[in-house]
This record gives structure tokens, C-alpha cells and sequence, in this order.
């Protein structure tokens, strides 16, 4: 594998949140929310993490950019003028410059944006920190970044209220793209829109990466939301990576059980397809005090003795799909079978 | 379970509800807001009709009327609720005509006619267990017998599947996850045996593992008990598996009505086949998506002609932007009807 192209490196990443109980605040507990996950993303390319509810995976997305503190492990950024830094380490003054390539855009765009700032003080915001720009020529650039994620720039100088949530998501995106990244963090950016917007949302993002070859990682936990936009998957259980896979692999020949159960889950958009699969019984476990071996065994089917004493490490098992269960040789799971394709035609317009 | 799409009459006298041009607006300091602009659709026996559409669009208003929990400051202008407990039943009752707090409403609320909501934690009561809240149902409905009552709990809990009915009867709601509490109120609103269900998008606060346990659980129960369910959601997969009609509501009216299999393989409304041409679809999603221009008007707002006409890709100027459509018939035999111009 050629790591020239490595953007983004991962490894035994953690994040240990502790419990405080009593009069005391002593820590009587640790909620481990990323317990040691590797992952790469390459330039250009979008990776989607997905999981359910609690598994991690903002926490994750946070943990790469510091804004949580990580507990272990290192993260590898290859940055265009610094060269390979590991973003846990880096003091004040380096995270300052590294700041610019590594950007987010939040999933609640009714919380992410100060409503105390107009449009173009959010946008312009990056730009002015980071000395690149000032006067007209920042105006300018915020005029150019909101033309780009399709905002008007005449709506500068309104503030987010004036805003309906798909526009103000696109604001979030012209932010994050104020200062030329090359890896965006996406955190559940579609999660809180309704249908219709989230296509154009999500076909904005896909041209933004055709035109400026960011990367992208992707969390969230629709899943069909992440086929559509992922090059690789890696799907999160209780902080763990269970698998990661290219993209169709991952879909139509899962290698972990509990990929398999996720995709057979979810409600497929076809009448005529009326399945009614084996269902995950149970919930999520709590990352506080999770159970023994593969944090999956107490609700997997094929489970066997070992699984509940031994974890089971994320192993290559060929073509860069990952995955972390004993008996991911053994097994054959069942994928998505792809839907019908249904066209539909709008029905021709008429003249009067 | 009847998922195969029978010949429904349009002119049918099973209809457990029939929503007659209901009318609801909204007076706040900003401005009125219709919400509602002349609902129609009826509820067939037995069956599980579906309300689609986006935020905004009148569906979750449009179950609060029928259980005429909407909040003060929206008025019911004008339409009827009628409502049959049984088949046959002749009149039927106009629910509307009953006060918010009349002793008739009181009957027939969680009793006749129960909901379910989108949020299950806040719409548990914290501060009493589980039990509790099943039991106070029954004792204002079913019977004065406080035994009785936290027995027949019991048995509901165990009929919605918890693992562990008495501990959970006996538990508060913060002691339970998001699934298990969703089960719970499934089991209130199930408590009292009702003709009709509201469910006002049961999962969407759901993940997708727990939410498939919750659709199977409804669609077991559904079939089992034979209540006709009114299914709110914006998931057109939710929707694809578990109704056997669907209404598609846009800006406070019903848009299209259709068994399950038309609105997805023949729709005829512009919005339906936008919004079903919007969702990425699972193991053939790549490539662009077709997406609606704009977004769904301000409330306050109102919009001459169709509504959809502002986005709409075949809107024809002079017509679709001055005159409502009326609700036309496609295909009579299987009750599909459409609110367009270029359908009429």
C-alpha cells in the first residue's frame, strides 16, 4: 500500500470519558466511548462511518480534530506544507496551522451557527483568523463561497434565523469550505433534514468533492444515506470498528454479523419486498460497562464459546476489507439484495 | 394480514374514520398559519393507512384532530370527524362535535381512539412507574378493579414482547431504553383494545435495529388484533413496509391517496414522484440524485393554485399558479385519487 496518497492515519485511537459518582466527583468508572480504532482515509476519497445511537462515531470524528482530548492512540495527518504530523501531539502554535485542512460541519444546522453573527461573519469567520483574508477581498471570498453551496450573497447580511435548515447547513459547508480543506469531518450533516432537501444537500456535497478533491469523513447512521456517498465503509459498534470495507463489498457481501443484521434492518423502500428477516434481538450495550470478548457475541446469532472470552481484532482478510470476528472466513451473510429499479416518469406538462 | 391490496370502495361504509375537508389554523402573534387546507381520506377497517410528507406539511396536526388534542391556539375551522366503532354503525359520530373536555371526548380518547408518539421519554410521565401509567388507562376505561387493572398491564407488557413484564411494570421510564420505552407505549395505547391507533412517527427517534423490532412488533399486533392504524412518518421504507394506503400530504392537504403498491410503482402526483425519486436507494444509489428545488414554502405564507406549483418541474403557468386542483379519481376500483391539473 502507498502511503503517499494517505491523508488521514488512525491508529488505536481512544476516548475515555469517566463517570464521577458521590460527594467526592471521584471517578468510579470509565464510559469508553472509542476504544481503539484504525482506520485511513486517502485523499480525495469519502470513508463513512456508521453505527447506531452511542457506538462512537462522533466521538471519533471529534477525537481526530482534538475537539474531545484523546485518551490514546495517534492520528496521523499529512498536511500539504507540514508534511506527516500527529495531531495528538501537536502543540498550540502547529494544531493553529493545521487547523485550515481539517474542518467539520455539524449535524444540527439550528445549533452550529451563532445566531449572533450574520451570514457573512460566520462565513468570513475562518478566513479572518487564519490572516487570509480582510476588507473587500473577504467579502469577496465569503460572496464566491455562498454562490458555491447556492446561497445568495445579496443574504449576507441576514442572520441564521432568516434561514430554513437546509439553507443554514449549506451555510455550515460554505464555512468549512472557507479555508480550502483537504478532509471535512461530516457529522450526521443530512440527519436533521427532511427528504427532499437532503438530496440537494448531499448532491452539493458530492460536487464540492468532484470540484476541490477534499475527503471526507462521513458519519452517520442511515445507511443508505452512507452507500450513496461513501467510497469505503466502516461500520461502529460500542466504540469499536467491527468492519470496514469498500463500499459495495461491505453492502452486497458483509463479513460481520452484525453488518449483516444492520443492513437487514433497514426498511427497504419497495412494497413488493415485504421480507421479514431474522431481527438483532436486544440493545446496544453500555459502553460503560460492556460485555465480555466481542462486545457483539450476547446478541449474535452465530456466536460461539470464544467469542465471549476473546476480542477479536480487526484483521485484513484481503482486498482491504477489514473485519473484526472470529469466524469471518466461515461465515456466509447475507448482503442487500438490490432493490427494483422502479422508473418513474413526471407525467408530460401540457399546454393549455 | 391483508398487505394484498383489495378493491376498496370509494363510497365504502367501513371506514373506522372518515376526514372530511378539515380545516385548522394556527393564530399566533406572527400570523395565521394553515395549517390545514381541507383534509380528506378515510381510514378502511382493519387497515394500516399511512400520512407521508415533509416537516411542515399538516401530518401530525391532522392526527392531533382526531383525537382533538390540538393546542389552543389552533381552531378547527371547518370539516367533520366521523367516526365508527364498529362496522355498520349508522350515524356515524362526528368527533368534532364533542368538546376538547366533554365526557363523550373523554371516552373516546385512549379508549376508542389512542396514539402514540415520536418521542417515548417525553411522553412518559417520569415521575410514576410504568405500570402505573398502563393501569391509569384501564381504571378510567375498562375497570374499577385495581388488580385487575395492574394484571391486565402485565399481559399487555408481555404482549409487546419485554422480556420481563412484572420488573418492567414495577420501573420507571428513565430505567428503560429508547425501544423498550417505545414498547410501553405501544402497550398504553394498546391497553384499552382501540379501534384506531395513531402512531405519530413511532421510530424516527428510533435506531434502525430497534426500529425494526418496534415495525415488526406493530405489524404482528396489527394482525393479531385487526386495529386499523394510522401510520405517521416521512420514511418512505417505514411506509413501503408497513402500510396498506398511503396519504401524501403537501402544505396541509392530502396530495395523493393510493394502496401502497401505486404510490410507489404508479404514482401520479409531481410531489410523490419527486420525493420517492429524492431517497437514495439501497444497492443502486450511486450517480446523482434527483432532488426537489426550493423547500416547503413559509408557513405564514399562502400560495395561489396548487401549492407544489412553486417547485414543481411540470407546473403549467396560468393554471397550476391560480387554480387549487381538485381531488380527481385515477382509478376508482382502488381508490386512487390525485390533487393535480395535469391528472384532471
Amino acid at each position: 500500500m502507498t502511503t503517499d496518497d494517505m491523508l488521514l492515519e488512525v491508529r488505536g485511537l481512544k476516548k475515555h470519558f469517566p463517570i464521577r459518582t458521590g460527594l467526592m466527583r471521584r471517578v468510579t468508572g470509565m464510559v469508553k466511548a472509542v476504544d481503539g480504532i484504525n482506520f485511513h482515509i486517502r485523499k480525495g476519497e469519502t470513508l463513512g462511518l456508521v453505527g447506531e445511537s452511542g457506538c462512537g462515531k462522533s466521538t471519533a470524528g471529534r477525537a481526530i480534530l482534538r475537539l474531545h482530548e484523546p485518551t490514546a492512540g495517534e492520528v496521523i495527518f499529512n498536511d500539504p506544507v507540514l508534511g506527516k504530523i500527529d495531531v495528538t501531539q501537536a502543540d498550540r502554535e502547529t494544531m493553529m496551522k493545521l487547523r485550515p485542512n481539517m474542518q467539520i460541519i455539524f449535524q444540527d444546522p439550528f445549533t452550529s451557527l451563532n445566531p449572533r453573527l450574520t451570514v457573512g461573519q460566520i462565513v468570513g469567520e475562518p478566513l479572518e483568523i487564519q490572516h487570509r483574508a480582510r476588507g473587500t477581498e473577504l467579502s469577496d471570498r465569503v460572496a464566491e463561497l455562498l454562490k458555491e453551496v447556492g446561497i445568495r450573497p445579496e443574504n449576507m447580511t441576514r442572520y441564521p434565523h432568516a434561514f430554513s435548515g437546509g439553507q443554514r447547513q449549506r451555510i455550515g459547508i460554505a464555512r468549512a469550505l472557507a479555508l480550502n480543506p483537504s478532509l471535512i469531518i461530516c457529522d450526521e450533516p443530512v440527519s436533521a433534514l427532511d427528504v427532499s432537501i437532503q438530496a440537494q444537500v448531499l448532491n452539493l456535497l458530492d460536487e464540492l468533492q468532484a470540484k476541490y478533491g477534499m475527503a471526507y469523513l462521513f458519519i452517520g447512521h442511515d445507511l443508505s444515506v452512507i452507500e450513496h456517498i461513501s467510497d469505503r465503509v466502516a461500520v461502529m459498534y460500542v466504540g469499536y470498528i467491527v468492519e470496514m470495507a469498500k463500499t459495495d463489498k461491505l453492502y452486497f457481501s458483509p463479513k460481520h454479523p452484525y453488518t449483516e443484521a444492520l443492513l437487514n434492518a433497514i426498511p427497504k423502500a419497495d412494497p413488493r419486498l415485504r421480507t421479514r428477516p431474522v431481527r438483532l434481538q436486544g440493545d446496544v450495550p453500555s459502553p460503560a460497562n460492556p460485555p465480555s470478548g466481542c462486545y457483539f457475541h450476547p446478541r449474535c446469532r452465530y456466536a460461539k464459546d470464544i467469542c465471549s472470552v476473546e476480542r477479536p481484532p480487526l484483521t485484513d482478510i484481503g482486498d482491504e476489507h477489514f473485519v473484526a470476528c472470529h469466524f469471518a472466513r466461515e461465515l456466509s451473510l447475507t448482503g442487500v439484495q438490490a432493490l427494483s429499479d422502479i422508473t418513474l416518469e413526471m407525467p408530460k406538462p401540457r399546454s393549455l | 394480514m391483508t398487505t394484498q391490496a383489495t378493491s376498496i370502495n370509494l363510497t365504502s361504509h367501513d371506514d373506522v374514520v372518515r376526514v372530511e375537508d378539515l380545516k385548522v389554523n394556527f393564530y399566533t402573534q406572527l400570523g395565521v398559519v394553515n395549517a390545514l387546507n381541507g383534509v380528506s381520506f378515510n381510514i378502511p377497517r382493519g387497515r394500516v393507512l399511512g400520512i407521508v410528507g415533509e416537516s411542515g406539511c399538516g401530518k401530525s396536526i391532522t392526527g392531533l384532530s382526531i383525537m382533538q388534542l390540538v393546542v389552543a391556539a389552533g381552531r378547527t375551522e371547518a370539516g367533520r370527524i366521523m367516526f365508527r366503532e364498529f362496522a355498520g354503525q349508522e350515524p356515524p359520530i362526528n368527533i368534532l362535535e364533542y368538546g376538547k373536555n366533554s365526557p363523550e371526548m373523554r371516552k373516546i380518547r385512549g379508549n376508542n381512539i389512542s396514539m402514540i408518539f415520536q418521542e417515548p421519554m417525553s411522553s412518559l410521565n417520569p415521575c410514576y412507574t410504568v405500570g402505573n401509567q398502563i393501569e391509569e388507562a384501564i381504571l378510567l376505561h375498562q375497570t374499577d378493579d385495581k388488580s385487575e387493572a395492574s394484571k391486565r398491564a402485565v399481559e399487555v407488557l408481555t404482549k409487546v414482547g419485554m422480556p420481563n413484564p412484572d420488573r418492567i411494570a414495577a420501573s420507571f421510564p428513565h430505567e428503560l431504553s429508547g425501544g423498550m420505552r417505545q414498547r410501553a407505549m405501544i402497550a398504553m395505547a394498546l391497553s384499552c383494545n382501540p379501534t384506531l391507533l395513531i402512531a405519530d412517527e413511532p421510530t424516527t427517534a428510533l435506531d434502525v435495529t430497534t426500529e425494526a423490532q418496534i415495525l415488526d412488533l406493530m405489524r404482528g399486533l396489527q394482525s393479531e388484533i385487526g386495529t386499523s392504524i394510522m401510520f405517521i412518518t416521512h420514511n418512505m421504507g417505514v411506509v413501503a413496509q408497513m402500510c396498506d394506503e398511503v396519504a401524501v400530504m403537501y402544505m396541509g392537504r392530502v396530495v395523493e391517496r393510493a394502496t401502497v403498491d401505486d404510490i410507489f410503482y404508479e404514482p401520479r402526483h409531481p410531489y410523490t414522484i419527486s420525493l420517492l425519486q429524492s431517497i437514495p436507494r439501497l444497492g443502486r444509489s450511486k450517480g446523482r440524485l434527483s432532488s426537489i428545488e426550493g423547500s416547503v414554502p413559509d408557513p405564514y405564507s399562502t400560495t395561489p393554485g396548487c401549492s407544489f406549483h412553486p417547485r414543481c418541474p411540470v407546473a403549467i403557468k396560468g393554471l397550476c399558479d391560480t387554480i387549487v386542483p381538485e381531488e380527481t379519481i385515477v382509478d376508482a376500483a382502488k381508490g386512487h385519487t390525485v390533487r393535480c391539473h395535469l391528472n384532471s
